[in-house]
């Protein structure tokens, strides 16, 4: 269970800005006064420190960090 | 070109004088000059926030909000690749970033050369991870440079001589600098970042509402009239697939620049730059906020400005006056300090990696820390040279900067995980990666891909190919470094166990 939750946060972020980018690349709609692109971008922004977050609090859990 | 502004060239220079003394003041203790470790990455003392400060006044530069809004204004959405580039660069530091700090403060090394010189045992590569560093970064250093000499030419046409006052900052950037070490340019981050948030947000807000009423009628307005500008274009020579390996190539990129190296090394410990990794994106909001202020530029100024202006017109011509200087300040603060950080971390592998690799290997002490801190003369005197004497000689170096910088990413970071990689493959990849570079850049053949992605996969595919040849000897020898990071745990878990 963690190494699935482990894997998906590491390759969430780059699977959204890398190979879901294409299909983002549009305007339409426009959320929270942003264009979808822009949008989009904006999201992970704010989800891969959460991601990333997710990550240190597992790694700890595991006692990985020193 | 139209008369300047008084009053906002006189904020502008009235704040970088304050910002260069606070840059002497930082370094009145004289332990910051003691030795390279002191004066470089500050002793290794610095604590997760005022990490996260130094490399954000490390990486957001004035080339950032100058070189994005002019991309923006010209080329559109292709501007965002910075987005997912940065914040991939923050993610995946989280995952080397820590282990090689480790390294480094263990070995008490100052550059990422050093590392490779202690994991491999080879002052070859080392001299050519230095070589690269230096000849990457001083073309970037002249963008810095560029980016206060816009400034001050748009405030200060008529008034001041701008040549004269650019290198006059600079050699005051760079007297500090020697003087203060990495607590200069620590300090007055600080202030250079407080200023840019605050200038951006203001202008994020008040310039929507300037110039249509506010932000959504903006919207409205770039989706009825320039819609081009919102997506990335399908076709043309820069199209999805160059944005997606530019993204890419770029985070692997980030932390292979000598500054960011430099400002990483000051951390105190592994987990401050775990949490800075944390935070880091957090500072890409801004940069989103900035590629529109490219748009606001495109839909408001005058058909036929030059591009390379484009921000600092929209500025001219909204505010005037005190908002002016407040944000042109913002803009020369964001080229001096980065300056000082790049001057430090260039002549850091200039002193370390070229000078005592290569040249001098019995140099050591008081006299290398005084070369390190010279050198910063040499470094700043020569992106002068060339930004102001031959702005056009290192056009291709600059355009290849990342490109080039992407190369040592696996003497660097694959190093870290990987115990058998040999010194001999890594060598002839690094090489590898280099010449396809610019190969592909010379001959116009990236079949609209970015050129350092083609360059990583042959600098990949050789070191794949040709460690086999060489993995014989890279097994049965050992060192601290190797020892350190590989046998040690081992070791520990051993130890563990035994307990258990």
């Amino acid at each position: 269970m963690k190494k699935l939750l482990m894997i998906l946060f590491i390759s969430a972020p780059f699977i959204a800005q890398l190979v879901v980018l294409p299909f983002a690349n549009r305007i339409d709609p426009i959320v929270l006064g942003l264009p979808f692109l822009q949008f989009w971008l904006f999201l992970w922004i704010v989800l891969t420190p959460l991601f990333t977050f997710g990550i240190y609090l597992l790694q700890k859990s595991q006692g990985g960090l020193d | 070109m139209q008369q300047g502004n008084l009053t906002a060239l006189s904020i502008t220079i009235f704040i970088i004088l304050t910002v260069v003394l606070i840059g002497f003041l930082a370094g009145r203790d004289k332990a910051t000059r003691s030795s390279v470790e002191e004066w470089s990455v500050g002793g290794r003392r610095f604590g997760g926030l005022l990490v996260w400060f130094l490399v954000g006044a490390d990486l957001y530069t004035a080339y950032t909000f100058l070189g994005l809004t002019s991309t923006a204004y010209t080329a559109g959405s292709l501007a965002f690749f910075a987005i997912p580039y940065s914040v991939l660069a923050y993610f995946i530091s989280y995952f080397f970033l820590p282990k090689l700090w480790k390294v480094a403060n263990e070995h008490k090394l100052t550059t990422l050369a050093d590392y490779a010189r202690e994991r491999f045992d080879s002052k070859l590569l080392s001299s050519l991870i230095a070589i690269v560093g230096v000849l990457m970064l001083i073309p970037y250093i002249c963008l810095q440079l560029s980016g206060i000499q816009d400034t001050l030419q748009v405030a200060g046409t008529g008034f001041i001589n701008v040549k004269v006052v650019v290198i006059t900052s600079f050699l005051l950037v760079a007297l500090y600098t020697f003087f203060s070490g990495i607590k200069g340019p620590t300090y007055t981050a600080i202030i250079k970042d407080v200023l840019v948030w605050a200038i951006m947000l203001f202008m994020v807000v008040s310039l929507p509402i300037m110039h249509f009423g506010g932000w959504n009628p903006m919207v409205d307005k770039i989706v009825n009239e320039a819609p081009q500008l919102l997506t990335i274009p399908t076709e043309g020579p820069k199209g999805i697939p160059w944005f997606i390996t530019a993204a890419f190539v770029s985070s692997l990129a980030l932390f292979m620049w000598a500054h960011a190296a430099t400002g990483v090394f000051t951390a105190k410990s592994a987990d401050a730059i775990r949490k800075n990794a944390l935070f880091l994106p957090l500072y890409n909001i801004v940069l989103i906020l900035v590629v529109f202020l490219g748009f606001i530029a495109f839909l408001v100024l005058p058909n036929g400005t030059d591009p390379r202006f484009a921000l600092l017109a929209l500025i001219q011509t909204s505010y005037g006056g005190i908002g002016q200087g407040l944000a042109y300040s913002t803009i020369a603060l964001a080229s001096l300090i980065p300056c000082s950080i790049m001057a430090i971390g260039a002549s850091n592998l200039f002193a370390n990696n070229i000078y005592r690799d290569l040249i001098n290997p019995k140099v050591k002490g008081a006299k290398l820390t005084m070369i390190t801190r010279g050198m910063v003369f040499v470094v700043i005197g020569l992106a002068l040279l060339f930004g102001l004497v031959f702005p056009q000689a290192l056009v291709s170096l600059q355009l290849l900067g990342v490109s080039g910088m992407v190369q040592i990413f696996p003497a660097i970071v694959i190093s870290l995980f990987w115990r058998n990689q040999s010194r001999e493959a890594t060598i002839i990849g690094l090489l590898v990666g280099l010449a396809v570079t610019f190969t592909v850049y010379s001959t116009g053949t990236s079949l609209g891909i970015y050129e350092g992605f083609w360059g990583l996969m042959a600098n990949f595919a050789a070191v794949a190919v040709l460690n086999p040849l060489f993995v014989k000897k890279a097994k049965s020898s050992t060192n601290a470094v190797k020892n350190y990071l590989f046998e040690e745990k081992a070791k520990k878990v051993d130890v563990l166990r035994k307990g258990a």
